[in-house]
């Protein structure tokens, strides 16, 4: 146990785009309880240069939240040639839904497409489960 | 037996050209679908049961207590609808009549706005047998359809001969995206992909606006206006232009106004026309009948002395609300697509839970009635995400009630 785990992790302000995904789709159609559907819905893809800022590596488990839930997700190094610092994305799918507000100004459409959340890297837990999040 | 081709229901593009390898009355092989329509037509994994309370019972049983929970709820809600035929769809408005039910769709928090801006004419449309044959300038906005309509860019969109493109896409078209990242399908747009900030949407447009009327297209993200002007160049020319407008775009506008300038403006010199990303197989196929039947595409209230619509009409608003007290979902999974604060409320109330497989909505519901996969076990018509109507035939037979029937079943409970 280091003395690392009584110290908190700094935050990052964020803004996660939500895209779908063939394969989480192929996954989901076969079973939304599946490993595959789990791995692929979990993930948050970052900029590269955020992800120096924040000391995560890819494959580091980090910590997504706002006033709406709190999901644990894992991290991986944005595919995007161009740099986007600010922005991470997700495939669409109940752990990125966790964190959008219900709020939607009376138009009854929620920000799917950009959820604005805290980031830190996780201290030994491990990604949110589906079972977790119903 | 009918050996197709057959329609695949994985997504609204309704591909028309599948055949199938049956062994035992099962589909063992998919040829020509895409890796989503092949998982789609050879059917899920985890199949739903039929349950009250978690315990398996006969389908009477559960229709029984289905009806039972529908009628004594103050305000009901039937909510889904984007995978059903529309047979289905009208029979679940007409049980919503009935019971003086709240009534809504996927559509309420997807393409909704575009196809109610369709059917009330304010936005010129176009089918996807046009595109293929005429488009020569083809605008993916705020979509990826390499990732939500596979097959939209080989069978429609980008690449086939067309009777009046028989160049292709190598000389007859010009493919544009504008998103707010290099997707899938911006690596086919080459250097036509125009990369705007989250949100950015209602600005771009008019940034495209003033570049149409050759003033200088100013944005706060500091694009170069010379590209922009050279978009807007190519808009002009356009003999038949499409916008396929994704949810990203959709999103992005509070309200559709910069898009009807647009739209408008476009087709001063061009010929431009717009289609929706849809993306469950029939949810316009709802909007349309629904529309036909109240004036409204989605979000019903039949309670009232009127009908009654609106976005305090909308699932999610009635959710947030508390107003509804039990909650029928056909062939749509809420749990996992709504916000979560929602999806935590919506699993307090009694529900059911009609579609083939088990999701997580059904995994929390009180009563679970499995049906047949739409174009695979029945058939059915639906409505392709152009508007155009697509007869779905049945491939194997199955003893599980159609959800036409199942509801019907309810209606003759109650
Ligand atoms: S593109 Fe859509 S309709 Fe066509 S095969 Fe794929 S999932 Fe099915």
């Amino acid at each position: 146990m280091g003395f690392g785990q009584f110290l908190t992790e700094p935050e990052f302000k964020l803004i996660i785009v939500t895209h779908r995904d063939v394969f989480q789709n192929t996954a989901q159609e076969n079973s939304r309880f599946g490993e595959q559907y789990a791995e692929r819905s979990s993930v948050i893809r970052l900029d590269k240069d955020d992800m120096k800022k924040m000391g995560v590596k890819a494959g580091d488990l980090v910590v997504a939240k706002n006033a709406s839930g709190r999901v644990v997700l894992k991290a991986e190094s944005s595919t995007l040639e161009q740099s986007h610092p600010g922005t991470a994305f997700m495939i669409n799918g109940p752990w990125a839904n966790a964190l959008v507000a219900a709020d939607t100004g009376g138009t009854g459409v929620p920000a799917f497409k950009n959820i604005e959340v805290m980031l830190s890297r996780s201290k030994g837990e491990k990604v949110t489960s589906l079972a977790e999040l119903i | 037996m009918d050996k197709g081709p057959f329609v695949c229901t994985g997504c609204a593009l309704l591909c028309d050209d599948i055949t199938v390898d049956l062994q035992d009355n099962r589909v063992i092989g998919v040829n020509t679908a895409c890796l989503k329509g092949v998982s789609r037509m050879k059917g899920c994994s985890s199949p739903m049961t039929c349950t009250v309370d978690g315990k398996t019972v006969d389908v009477d049983t559960a229709i029984k207590e289905a009806a039972r929970i529908l009628e004594e709820a103050k305000h009901p809600l039937i909510f889904g609808h984007g995978n059903s035929t529309l047979e289905a769809q009208k029979k679940s408005i007409e049980l919503a009549r009935e019971l003086g039910a709240h009534i809504d769709d996927t559509s309420s928090f997807c393409q909704g706005p575009l196809v109610e801006a369709i059917l009330n004419e304010k936005i010129p449309t176009c089918t996807l047998d046009e595109v293929r044959h005429m488009a020569d300038v083809i605008v993916f906005w705020g979509a990826d359809p390499s990732h939500s309509h596979p097959r939209h860019l080989s069978m429609y969109s980008y690449f086939p001969r067309g009777k009046q493109r028989q160049r292709g896409w190598e000389e007859d078209r010009t493919a544009v995206i504008i998103d707010v990242r290099r997707s899938d399908t911006a690596a086919v747009c080459g250097d036509k992909l125009y990369e705007i900030p989250v949100g950015a949407d209602p600005e771009f447009m008019d940034a495209l606006l003033n570049a149409l009327a050759s003033k200088v297209p100013k944005t706060s993200f500091n694009m170069d206006p010379k590209r922009i002007l050279e978009l807007a160049n190519i808009l002009k020319k356009a003999e038949f232009g499409v916008v396929f407008a994704g949810l990203g775009m959709t999103y992005s506008l509070d309200s559709l106004e910069p898009l009807f300038r647009l739209m408008d403006k476009l087709n001063e010199t061009a010929k431009f026309h717009l289609i929706p990303m849809v993306g469950q197989y029939n949810m316009r196929g709802f909007d349309h009948t629904l529309f036909r039947e109240t004036g409204h595409i989605n979000r019903v209230y039949f309670g009232g002395e009127e009908v009654e619509h609106g976005p305090q009409r909308s699932v999610v608003e009635l959710i947030r609300n508390n107003i509804i007290d039990a909650a029928m979902i056909i062939g749509s999974d809420p749990l996992a697509s709504l916000p979560g604060p929602l999806a935590k409320k919506l699993s307090k109330i009694p529900l059911i839970t009609i579609d083939p497989c088990e999701n997580l909505t059904s995994r929390i519901s009180k009563v679970t009635i499995p049906s047949a996969l739409s174009g695979v076990e029945c058939g059915g018509t639906a409505i392709r995400m152009d508007g155009v109507e697509v007869v779905l035939k049945q491939i194997i037979e199955t003893n599980r009630l159609t959800d036409e029937k199942i509801i019907a079943r309810i209606m003759e409970e109650i």
